[in-house]
């Protein structure tokens, strides 16, 4: 086998197995470059109420009053008063905050987005351990995609022609971008 | 006795698996032994700042955009205190609201002037898409936070 059937064979393999990862690194990464507009991993919907102002002073009946106001029957997991006009309520499918002179009821319901979820989990690494291994190994698998790529093709269209030019363009853009953005930004 | 063997097997390992999916642990190992109350550093966060410890309590707060810290309830009425982690080394899930948290870390005690509180509770405002009004910045005021990068939740 010449070096550049090995080379093309590596290239072919190893992109087949870059497929999954890349669908999850590629989905998650626009979906986690724009987090200034939105929350990538949960959907969190709030939505407000309106209950008669709890009257109770101890925190035991501010917390039953306000219970039996938003007809919850199960105990909370947490309470919390975040001021003397606030209480907050804690359940395992959502919270409620309420301001006990007025009655307002701000619920909230917080959940991971399908898929896109456990795709940003992965992006981030937040399991840590075995998948650092797993993200390590893709990443050189990337490299080396990287490298056998521009030797898949001779000719014209190889790395010798156009794909010199566009290689350049590839390399060049994040110096570019850098400069602009040391200088310019 | 051969099949109460197998039994008693089975349950201790059901059991284990259930309590260690109870709690669920970020970033390091918790070392600490004693558990200091949010009471007594906010009592006296001079005495406290840049010592380790060990705090317990309710998660008020998760921070929306990387996870990276979160708010924990104190003993007391009216007070919550801030773990912070580098971001990416721990990333708290949106949904651990509500949840009891146990940390470890470094007590931080800074002064804020008033042009850091508006330019923090700018970005604060922007991170936990809340209201911010510049009015409530009165003086310079003090913050306590514990900075640490160990985290256990149930």
């Amino acid at each position: 086998m010449n070096w550049r059937r090995l080379n093309n064979v590596l290239h072919r393999d190893i992109g087949y197995v870059a497929v999954g990862l890349t669908v999850v690194y590629g989905v998650s990464g626009i979906a986690v470059n724009h987090v200034r507009d939105w929350n990538p991993s949960y959907r969190v919907e709030k939505v407000a109420l309106q209950i008669e102002p709890i009257r109770a002073t101890d925190r035991a009946e501010i917390v039953a009053e306000a219970r039996q106001k938003l007809g919850v029957t199960q105990p909370p997991r947490n309470t919390f008063r975040p001021d003397p006009d606030t209480l907050q309520l804690f359940f395992r499918d959502g919270n409620y905050t309420i301001d006990l002179p007025t009655g307002r009821v701000i619920t909230e319901r917080t959940r991971p987005r399908p898929v896109l979820y456990e795709f940003n989990q992965l992006h981030l690494n937040t399991p840590k351990r075995l998948w650092t291994w797993i993200a390590d190994l893709y990443a050189v698998g990337l490299i080396v995609l990287a490298i056998t790529g521009m030797f898949v093709l001779k000719g014209k269209t190889g790395i010798t022609g156009r794909g010199a030019w566009l290689t350049g363009a590839g390399v060049l853009l994040p110096v570019f971008y850098w400069l602009y953005h040391l200088y310019v930004e | 006795m051969r099949r109460a063997i197998v039994t008693a097997v089975v349950v201790t390992l059901c059991l284990t698996v259930g309590l260690s999916a109870a709690v669920k642990k970020y970033g390091k190992d918790l070392t600490l032994k004693e558990t200091t109350k949010i009471s007594d550093i906010y009592a006296n966060p001079d005495s406290f700042n840049g010592k380790t410890v060990k705090v317990r309590g309710a998660i008020v707060e998760v921070c929306e955009m990387k996870g990276c810290w979160i708010a924990l309830a104190s003993d007391k009425e009216f007070q919550q205190m801030r773990f912070k982690a580098d971001d990416g080394v721990i990333v708290f899930p949106l949904d651990a609201k509500g949840l009891t948290a146990t940390v470890e870390g470094v007590v931080t005690v800074t002064v804020e002037s008033e042009a850091d509180q508006l330019e923090h509770g700018k970005k604060m405002a922007e991170e936990m898409k809340k209201p911010f009004d510049p009015k409530s910045v009165k003086g310079p005021k003090t913050t306590v936070m514990i900075k640490g990068e160990a985290a256990e939740v149930q």
